[in-house]
């Protein structure tokens, strides 16, 4: 269970501040609001990329504020697929982690088969499905989500939302999907907060 | 912002390594010929053994850049608008005299007008042109690194379009509103490098001119009675005048230079890759000159290692023999081997490699690390990594001797690893500007995603960082054990010590021995030779891994 | 804030570059050479330019008779050797120098860098102790300096034969006369040297030496840096039309009265080169082999004795092309050696006080003579 405390971080103007939050297990939110308001901001703070000016964050009742990204184990999944270019799909996956069934969680985002695939001849769909895939087998508590249907169409977006809501309830696996489209964020999330 | 520890001890290692020795040179420096710049400055005209300098600098570095580009750019201009038969491998042979040691450019241009080639060294004007024409065979490779990216890569519409406008209807009209401004930059940054390299030339002018000095070479031969209290004070004015010039032409040409480096780089982004390339016969006859140009040198010395002079009363006559590489190779009392030149010259540039490969990338890291937040602070780091640019390398021979040695003489004179002070502080900051942009192209967001899938930092480094730079560290290494083995400057005004030879240094060495020994030329050419191989052997490694975007140095 | 950290800085910068760590550094470092300990590990480095009678032949022998290891340090003339003396003082790693003449002496006595040897000394010519008679330096080699010029060419028909060393300064001789510098040669400072002695003595009353060493660089003079690239480069009448740099654009050179003996002795008894002997226009220079402050005294003087036995120190006529510094020795006769040697009749007279009190003087006279217009 995630918990946050009166978080606060300015940056040239306030972005937030007493922002609190509970997270069950299993729960996925979603946080609205229009483009600069600082969402980004909060959620690379939730994962430690961001320093806090002020607030605790707590992960299954240990405070994990001042600890560092890699020892939070909080996955992220950016705007953009994350893939390192010198390594195949199943190298991007290996890094998530490398005793990890390959073949079985690319299944499981829909990309059987494509292991020895290199990155770059990916679509953005794709690249997501590989990055949620990667992301996910390095078993986090809490996966945060960026924006990650924003640059691809209507349709695509539409269906990879349903299927990594299925994937995340499938698997129990808390969730902060971050978006300002309150479509996508009825659809994907359990309860949606604005910023 | 945290600064890390690993960014704190580069910065450390890197004052201590760099700026300390060159801040104490100065002071000793300083304490013997008193603080007035303008008394300094002034000696040099007023001792005999500087006078004329400056204006024999000034002038021969400006012609040489002339030279340079009237070479260079009719080369530069069909490459980049011709298509020719292995277009990469004609612009490796091009580029490659940059990268060759000056001492073995010097042997070579000696030869060809010596008395074992033309032999028209007799005559005066004879060495000055050779001198400059020297200049531009380094130098031609800068035009055409600079011009030809920008030549082969304008979108077609732009010429297209001219043609069709009344101004761009002639040749001339076309050279003067689009060619020239757009290849303006690009040619006033070659021109200024050119300049620099010219002026600050030391073993070229050395062997090939008759007596005259630059700043440079005359620093170099007053290095050995500086820095002594009370003896020839003269000479640390004339050291510390000829110091202050060249430091302001070198700040001056990196200033220029970075001015010039963003508006090549606003150019680029007009890259296209439809650009269609003609054959072009007639351009032979300038590449193919071009060519021969660029070889002729190292074929010169190549040659001349197996050419042993016999004289008598009545006749000189040339015979062929390996006698010059037998002597080179073996040791007498006075004079080391070659094998132990050699030793001494690949131990040193490994262990430079060691030293400014690490240092080198800490600190262009740490750079780019702190750019986003503090851009200031990233810009006085990034002009403290340059400061032994607007250093030439007697200078920083200078502030190795009378700076770090000066602290514990009895150590460092006998510390074997002492010259690589000196190539440590020569290299250090362009493996900081090579790897400078390619950090800067890495993705931030990379490491990012790697510290939220849970990798550790050398987890990151290793199987991220370091895969994505493979091809700069590549080249980043190469070009630092290319200019430690190729560095005559600073080692010439250290290495007193037979213990301390290098390969350059023993070429310089074996070439002045006096005396009517037909085999110290050879020999000096069957050195040259071994040089000249190992660096090319570097340069095609270099080639190969280049990564294909321009960008930083080269 | 910010501006005042800068400036501070700065100013913090620029008054340490006033000297003062240098001289913290000199005072902490300076050991007196007698508190120098000094160890015989069984190993000689000299510290020399190209003598060129210090060959292999010579140096192995000694090395088998002394079971010393040799080895050389290599310097570019007289001035480079003392350069390097005075450079490492306190921390010397040579043991012992080979190259300073009675020009250059002085200022390494001055400086302390040289230790006494203790070399057994016999036999040795009053002319050799002339200039310096002591235990800091032996004396091993000796020779008159003056010039020499191309009998081919200086013939009476094109050039005539220089009366006075003001001949030199006429339009027929510009950018033809070639002398090594006396800031870094030995025989460039002898020829030097001599020259204060020749203006103070000649027929004119009102001009002296520094007026015509002005004349001189107006001229055209071709100062080097050393001896050999004066002769073997420049200089027509030598040998150094055999050697792979040769110029030849000089035809009078400042070099040694018994250089035309040596060219004859090579050649087989035929030179083009001949030693103008004008009344004080040649200087009697002693080269010495001097002990280095703190190094291995023993092997020093074991060199030093070796250098002046009689078995070596005969030869220096046919292996360093100067005379021997031994009683009753002369150049050989064969091949015209001693022949187309010169024994000036009338050298300089320069003293050694002279020198001691004046050398530095002249130095920057000479420099300035040169420099202005």
């Amino acid at each position: 269970m995630l918990e946050c405390k009166n978080l606060e971080k300015s940056f040239e103007k306030k972005l937030f501040t007493e922002f609190n939050l509970r997270l069950k297990p299993g729960e996925i939110i979603a946080i609205t609001g229009p483009s600069g308001c600082g969402k980004t901001t909060l959620l690379r703070s939730i994962c430690g990329l961001v320093e806090l000016d002020n607030g605790q964050i707590y992960l299954d009742e240990k405070e994990i504020t001042n600890i560092p990204t890699e020892q939070r184990g909080i996955g992220l999944i950016f705007q953009k697929p994350v893939l390192y270019p010198h390594l195949s799909v199943a190298g991007n996956l290996k890094l998530g982690n490398h005793k990890g069934d390959i073949a079985k969680s690319l299944e499981e985002v829909g990309m059987a088969g494509l292991q020895n695939r290199s990155v770059e001849s990916l679509s953005g769909g794709e690249g997501q499905r590989v990055a949620l895939a990667r992301a996910l087998l390095a078993e986090p508590r809490v996966l945060l989500l960026d924006e990650p249907f924003s640059s691809l169409d209507d349709e695509l977006s539409t269906k990879l939302v349903n299927e990594v809501r299925e994937i995340l309830k499938e698997r129990n696996c808390s969730a902060i999907l971050v978006t300002h489209n309150k479509v996508i964020a009825s659809n994907f999330a359990d309860s949606v907060i604005s910023l | 912002m945290k600064i890390r520890l690993s960014s704190s001890c580069a910065f450390l290692a890197y004052t201590l390594l760099v700026l300390i020795p060159l801040w104490l040179a100065l002071d000793r420096l300083i304490w013997i010929a008193g603080p007035n710049p303008i008394n300094w400055i002034g000696s040099l005209d007023e001792n005999y053994i500087s006078q004329g300098v400056v204006g024999f600098t000034f002038l021969q570095a400006l012609l040489s850049t002339i030279v340079t580009l009237i070479i260079g750019l009719p080369i530069a201009w069909q490459l980049g608008r011709h298509k020719w038969p292995m277009q990469s491998m004609m612009k490796a042979v091009l580029t490659m005299p940059f990268v060759m040691p000056s001492i073995v450019a010097a042997m070579g241009f000696m030869h060809i007008i010596g008395r074992s080639g033309l032999n028209i060294r007799a005559d005066d004007s004879t060495w000055y042109t050779t001198l400059i024409i020297a200049h531009a065979w380094f130098n031609m490779a800068l035009v055409i690194r600079f011009c030809e990216p920008v030549l082969s890569t304008l979108e077609p519409a732009f010429e297209e379009q001219m043609r069709l406008l009344p101004a761009g209807q002639t040749k001339i009209g076309r050279l003067r509103k689009l060619w020239a401004p757009l290849l303006a930059p690009s040619v006033a940054a070659a021109a200024c490098m050119t300049f620099v390299f010219s002026f600050t030339s030391f073993a070229l002018v050395r062997w090939i001119s008759l007596g005259d000095n630059t700043l440079e070479s005359v620093m170099a031969g007053l290095g050995s009675s500086a820095g002594i209290p009370n003896y020839m004070v003269s000479r640390n004015e004339i050291i510390l005048g000829a110091s202050l010039i060249q430091f302001t032409v070198l700040l001056s040409s990196l200033w220029l230079m970075s001015i010039l480096q963003q508006k090549r780089q606003s150019l680029l982004p007009q890259a296209s890759e439809k650009f269609v390339k003609t054959n072009n016969n007639k351009g032979w006859m300038i590449v193919g000159p071009g060519l021969f140009f660029a070889v002729l040198p190292l074929i010169a010395v190549f040659w001349a290692s197996f050419r042993i002079r016999n004289s008598d009363l009545s006749e000189t006559t040339y015979s062929w023999g390996t006698g010059g590489w037998e002597f080179a190779f073996s040791s007498t009392n006075s004079m080391p081997s070659a094998w132990d030149a050699l030793y001494n010259s690949l131990g040193y540039a490994s262990l430079t490699l060691c030293i400014a490969l690490p240092l080198g990338w800490t600190l262009a890291q740490t750079i780019v690390n702190v750019e986003t937040k503090r851009p200031r602070y990233a810009r006085f780091l990034d002009i403290l990594t340059m400061v032994p640019f607007a250093a030439s390398s007697v200078m920083i021979g200078l502030g190795v001797m009378l700076g770090m040695i000066r602290i514990d003489a009895e150590f460092f004179y006998s510390f074997w690893l002492t010259p690589i002070i000196a190539h440590v502080m020569i290299t250090t900051p362009f493996v900081v500007r090579i790897m400078l942009p390619a950090l800067r192209a890495i993705d931030p967001s990379y490491d990012e995603c790697a510290q939220t899938l849970g990798l550790s930092a050398w987890k990151r480094f290793f199987s991220i960082r370091l895969p994505l730079l493979r091809g700069t560290i590549l080249v980043a290494t190469i070009f630092t054990l290319a200019m430690s083995l190729g560095e005559f400057g600073a080692s010439w005004v250290i290495t007193r010590n037979s213990d301390w030879t290098t390969l350059p240094i023993m070429i310089d060495s074996l070439r002045s021995i006096p005396y009517n020994n037909s085999l110290t030329t050879p020999a000096a050419c069957a050195v040259s030779s071994v040089l000249m191989g190992i660096t090319l052997l570097l340069f095609t490694w270099a080639e190969k891994f280049r990564p294909s975007k321009g960008g930083g140095m080269f | 804030m910010k501006l005042f950290t800068v400036l501070t800085l700065c100013l913090v910068f620029v008054a340490s570059l006033s000297g003062c760590i240098s001289q913290q550094l000199d005072d902490d470092e300076q050991v007196p050479p007698s508190q120098y300990e000094w160890e015989d590990d069984g190993e000689l480095v000299i510290a020399t330019y190209d003598v060129y009678g210090l060959t292999d032949e010579l140096i192995n022998e000694f090395e088998n008779q002394s079971g010393y290891q040799v080895s050389l340090l290599k310097l570019d003339d007289a001035g480079s050797v003392l350069d390097h003396l005075l450079q490492h003082q306190g921390v010397q790693v040579a043991d012992l120098a080979i190259g300073l003449d009675n020009t250059y002496l002085q200022t390494a006595l001055d400086y302390n860098v040289l230790w006494e040897h203790s070399a057994e000394l016999t036999n040795l010519s009053e002319s050799s102790l002339l200039p310096y008679n002591g235990t800091y330096a032996a004396p091993f080699d000796q020779g008159y300096v003056c010039l020499n010029y191309d009998t081919n060419i200086v013939d009476g028909e094109n050039y005539s034969v220089p009366l006075s060393l003001w001949d030199l300064t006429s339009e027929e001789w510009r950018g033809k006369v070639a002398i090594p510098s006396p800031e870094t040669s030995s025989p460039g400072r002898a020829f030097m040297s001599a020259t204060t002695d020749y203006f103070a003595h000649d027929s004119d009353n009102v001009s002296d030496w520094t007026d015509w060493w002005n004349a001189m660089s107006a001229n055209d003079v071709i100062v080097t840096t050393g001896w050999s690239e004066a002769y073997e480069t420049h200089y027509s009448g030598g040998y150094g039309e055999w050697t792979e740099g040769y110029v030849g654009d000089a035809h009078i050179v400042v070099s040694y009265c018994h250089s035309p003996g040596v060219e004859s002795w090579s050649n087989g008894n035929w030179t083009k080169s001949a030693a103008l002997n004008l009344p004080r226009a040649s200087f009697h220079q002693v080269e010495y082999a001097t002990a280095i402050e703190g190094g291995n005294l023993a092997a020093a003087s074991a060199f030093i004795e070796y250098l002046l036995s009689p078995a070596i120190n005969s030869k220096m006529p046919i292996e360093n092309y100067m005379y021997s510094v031994l009683e009753q020795s002369d150049l050989p006769e064969e091949g015209g050696y001693r022949f187309n040697s010169v024994v000036p009749q009338q050298p300089a007279n320069v003293s050694t006080t002279d020198i001691a009190e004046n050398m530095e003087t002249w130095l920057s006279q000479w420099n300035t003579a040169m420099v202005a217009e």
